[in-house]
């Protein structure tokens, strides 16, 4: 019950901002879609027990390879998008089974010497990515002839992509696969012991989740226009972090929640950073100290069912 | 060749270089020692561990620079009250987490991105100086060292000494080691789990205040100088073996010296480029650190 | 004679200069019930890890219905048809009993993601039926960690079973029991092979149990094999007394 009031209650938001028609309403919903995609891939990483410091990286990867290959091989920006966001999937691949072979901390300080890297990479080869001065001139998104000229229409481009990307990680959640990353996550030992290939099943779940992680990238890039290597260092990763933490990493819904909550606070406090930080580093400790399961908690009384 | 030195001789560079590393070594040694300890207590990666270095600098500007107190003096107060915070923290966050690896690392995020929002509000976003207490050079087998660094690594010596006294005679210390061994012998030392936590968290942020303290007229003074020198942390003590002591002496003098080395040969992005490279290497070859043992 | 289902040959495992297990052979019969037993530290534990995929054999070799399986990753041995249970519970403690045995025959069918789409059509035993056989029919819906010791453990035979194996491995399946649920594991045991046709190698400190189960033993001391042979053979075996003497052990 509570579920279905969370799920009408999200639709009233998505609605509201053609009932106040502000452009600037408009941009934040904007971005909390955007973010939405983000924010469940590194949600299906915690869910498998490993915190990522590495989906800005493939958010850059997934933007920056979206926008040129429409601005240098003229590729319809659709067919990028999915190609541009098939790019981080294809280095988590390449990545991932030697990564997911180690846990915890190490993983937490691998995933970001890997972010710092692509980062320094997008800042250092000037000649693709343009560097700090940035990447201009990123032509407007299109599909079937139609040109994406108004915020609304990245709005709608941003909701579809959100739902899409939202349903195929419940779905995963539900299905046997979901039971397979958390068995392995709550007894690795026994789950192996039972013919399932732990490895396999950890890059699996890192190539989805650099794939959301592109998609979102992609249509970020669509939006803005103009991409520098800022947004994909670590301030986004204190951002899903906190996302992920204020909306309670048991459910899918949870990570969306937190998209809703979190976005809109650095536009919001747009011309005072000091508070929005120390906004952010509140909510963390006070989740991390009265509700560990985040937001979700209180409507989903087991750690499935949303 | 490239690099910077190469007039005053090959010994010169290869002097500079090491009295390089070892200057900025062992300030990541007092780092790392802080940083490993609170992990192999309380098993958390305490990414606020940087903010209490930035404290301690804070500290130091505040006394030495703006009330005019003696410096020595200013950097003892400046890391006793960063110590005193410290214990602060684990008393009314860090203790309902311990053990659990990431809400540790998440409780410990907001506390750090706390304290830089709270040193930027009161002190602003410019970067603030303090005046050098020493200045002057002097050499050796044709490296240069500056007497300020000089100054901060003979404090640093002093402070690992006094740090390695006390684990090795103090009950405290020894109780502490045997939990960072073995979390169940805690009982058995008769020091109660409490206390122990307290003073470990305390004392690794004595430690970096400490840090911060002596390296405030070095380096400018602002709400996120702690995020380099934490990074530095993780890493060494990633190297040296999550928990152990002396990795994390070997670790940061190896951090600094290789820093040396790669700032002189090549260009700072690429040495940044190398160190990561290098970090990845050690975390895949040797999960567990040179000198580390078995994590789980 | 049928050719053995598993066989251990010269199989060696040092860990640095310590010799955990110093050539041990031995073959386990289909539809054999097989012991291990040896004093502590006696190696027991290491071999039965080389065999399950834990460890590497440093010498030897370890094959299974005669394909070489030594040094083979625990999920390759699992995919063969070598199921095991452990010594402490492990099963799925916050699922319900029919969740647990669910996502065991899940985790047996899907063995990775490239074959998530070419679902290989495998015989995974009834779900229903497997709990019946260990009578946790009534207990389905339960918590498993909710349920009392001995029926967690039994919660983790099932588990093996729905991997739907020729072997089963079983770590110490007596430890932590009382005397009227060592009795039902024993006799558990003994349908597994009857009823189920599924061998059983089993390392046990139970004497009681292992003596009156197993068709075979093989008894280990520091490492080295010291006698093999049906239980009568080794409880009146010279060296097996030896190797046992001042251990507060009861041969019943």
């Amino acid at each position: 019950m509570k579920v279905r009031a969370v799920y009408a209650l999200i639709l009233l938001l998505a609605a509201l901002p053609w009932f106040i028609g502000s452009r600037y309403i408009f941009h934040i919903a904007t971005m909390i879609t955007i973010m939405i995609p983000l924010v469940l891939g590194m949600h299906l990483m915690v869910r498998i027990g490993q915190l990522s410091l590495a989906h800005p990286a493939f958010w850059g990867l997934g933007a920056y390879a979206s926008a040129l290959l429409t601005m240098r091989l003229g590729m319809p920006p659709l067919l990028s998008l999915l190609v541009g966001a098939a790019v981080p999937s294809l280095v988590a691949l390449a990545v991932g089974p030697i990564f997911l072979r180690i846990k915890g901390v190490f993983f937490v300080l691998l995933t970001f010497a890997f972010g710092e890297i692509v980062d320094l990479i997008f800042q250092e080869w000037t000649g693709l990515f343009g560097g700090n001065s940035g990447l201009y001139g990123i032509p407007k998104f299109s599909i079937l002839g139609l040109r994406l000229t108004q915020i609304p229409h990245y709005y709608v481009l941003g909701l579809i992509a959100a739902i899409l990307v939202y349903l195929l990680m419940r779905a995963i959640e539900r299905s046997d696969v979901g039971a397979i990353l958390e068995s392995l996550n709550e007894d690795e030992m026994l789950s192996r012991s039972m013919g399932a290939n732990a490895l396999a099943w950890r890059v699996a779940a890192f190539v989805v989740s650099a794939f959301a992680a592109g998609i979102s990238g992609g249509i970020y890039a669509f939006y803005i226009g103009f991409l520098s290597p800022d947004p994909f260092g670590f301030q986004t990763i204190v951002d899903l972090i906190v996302m992920v933490t204020v909306g309670g990493a048991g459910s899918v819904l949870g990570p969306v929640l937190g998209a809703i909550v979190t976005v809109p606070l650095p536009e919001l406090l747009r011309d005072a950073r000091e508070y929005q930080l120390m906004i952010y580093g509140v909510c963390l400790i006070g989740f991390m100290k009265f509700a560990k399961q985040g937001l979700i908690s209180f409507i989903v009384d087991k750690r499935r069912g949303a | 060749m490239p690099h910077k030195g190469v007039a005053r001789g090959e010994t010169a560079v290869i002097a500079q270089m090491i009295v390089n590393g070892l200057l900025g070594g062992l300030i990541y040694v007092i780092m790392a020692l802080g940083f490993t300890l609170i992990f192999g207590i309380m098993r958390i990666v305490n990414f606020a561990h940087g903010e209490f270095y930035m404290l301690g600098a804070v500290g130091v500007l505040v006394l030495f620079g703006n009330f005019g107190m003696n410096y020595f003096v200013a950097v003892v107060v400046a890391g006793l009250l960063t110590g005193a915070l410290g214990v602060i923290a684990e008393r009314v966050l860090f203790r309902s987490v311990v053990g659990e690896e990431m809400p540790g690392m998440i409780m410990s995020l907001g506390l750090s991105i706390i304290l830089q929002s709270v040193v930027l509000l009161a002190l602003g976003p410019e970067e603030q100086t303090v005046a050098r207490p020493f200045s002057g050079i002097w050499r050796i087998a044709g490296a240069v060292v500056p007497w300020d660094r000089t100054v901060v690594s003979i404090s640093a010596i002093i402070i690992l000494v006094a740090f390695y006294i006390f684990l090795k005679f103090s009950r405290l210390g020894l109780a502490m080691q045997a939990v960072a061994q073995d979390p169940t012998t805690a009982s058995l030392m008769g020091v109660e789990s409490g206390t122990i936590y307290a003073s470990a968290y305390g004392i690794a942020c004595l430690l970096a205040g400490l840090g911060g303290a002596l390296m405030a007229p070095i380096y400018t003074i602002g709400p996120y100088m702690g995020q380099s020198p934490m990074l530095k942390a993780f890493v060494v003590v990633v190297i040296g073996g999550l928990g152990s002591i002396p990795g994390a002496m070997l670790g940061g003098l190896l951090l600094g010296l290789t820093e040396s080395v790669l700032a002189t040969l090549m260009d700072s992005t690429t040495a940044l480029i190398a160190s990561f490279g290098v970090v990845l290497l050690v975390v895949l070859m040797r999960p567990n650190g040179l000198l580390g043992r078995t994590v789980r | 004679m049928t050719a053995p289902l598993l066989v251990v040959d010269s199989l060696t495992r040092r860990f640095g200069g310590l010799v955990a297990a110093s050539d041990v052979s031995f073959t386990v019969a289909p539809g054999e019930i097989f012991g291990i037993i040896g004093p502590n530290g006696a190696g027991k534990t290491t071999l039965f890890n080389v065999i399950a995929g834990h460890y590497r054999p440093t010498a030897g070799r370890v094959s299974f219905e005669g394909k070489d399986i030594s040094g083979h990753a625990a999920d390759e041995v699992g995919r063969r048809g070598i199921a095991r249970t452990f010594q402490a519970v492990h099963i799925f403690k916050n699922e319900t009993v029919r969740a647990n045995l669910h996502r065991a025959a899940v985790l047996a069918r899907r063995h990775n993601p490239l074959t998530w789409l070419s679902r290989r059509p495998h015989a995974t035993p009834d779900l229903e039926g497997t709990a019946a056989f260990l009578g946790l029919d009534m207990l389905l819906d339960n918590v498993a960690g909710s349920l009392a010791y001995g029926l967690q453990k039994t919660v983790g035979v099932g588990l093996a079973m729905m991997v739907g194996p020729k072997l089963m491995l079983m770590d110490e399946p007596a430890a932590g029991l009382n005397p009227s649920e060592k009795i039902a594991a024993a006799a558990l045991i003994r349908r597994l092979r009857d009823e189920r046709g599924i061998s059983v190698l089993l390392v046990e400190h139970d004497m009681p149990l292992v003596m009156g189960i197993c068709d075979r033993i093989l008894v280990l001391n520091q490492g080295m094999p010291i006698a093999l042979g049906t239980p009568a053979d080794v409880k009146s075996d010279k060296s097996v007394i030896d190797a046992y003497l001042g251990e507060d052990y009861e041969f019943a």
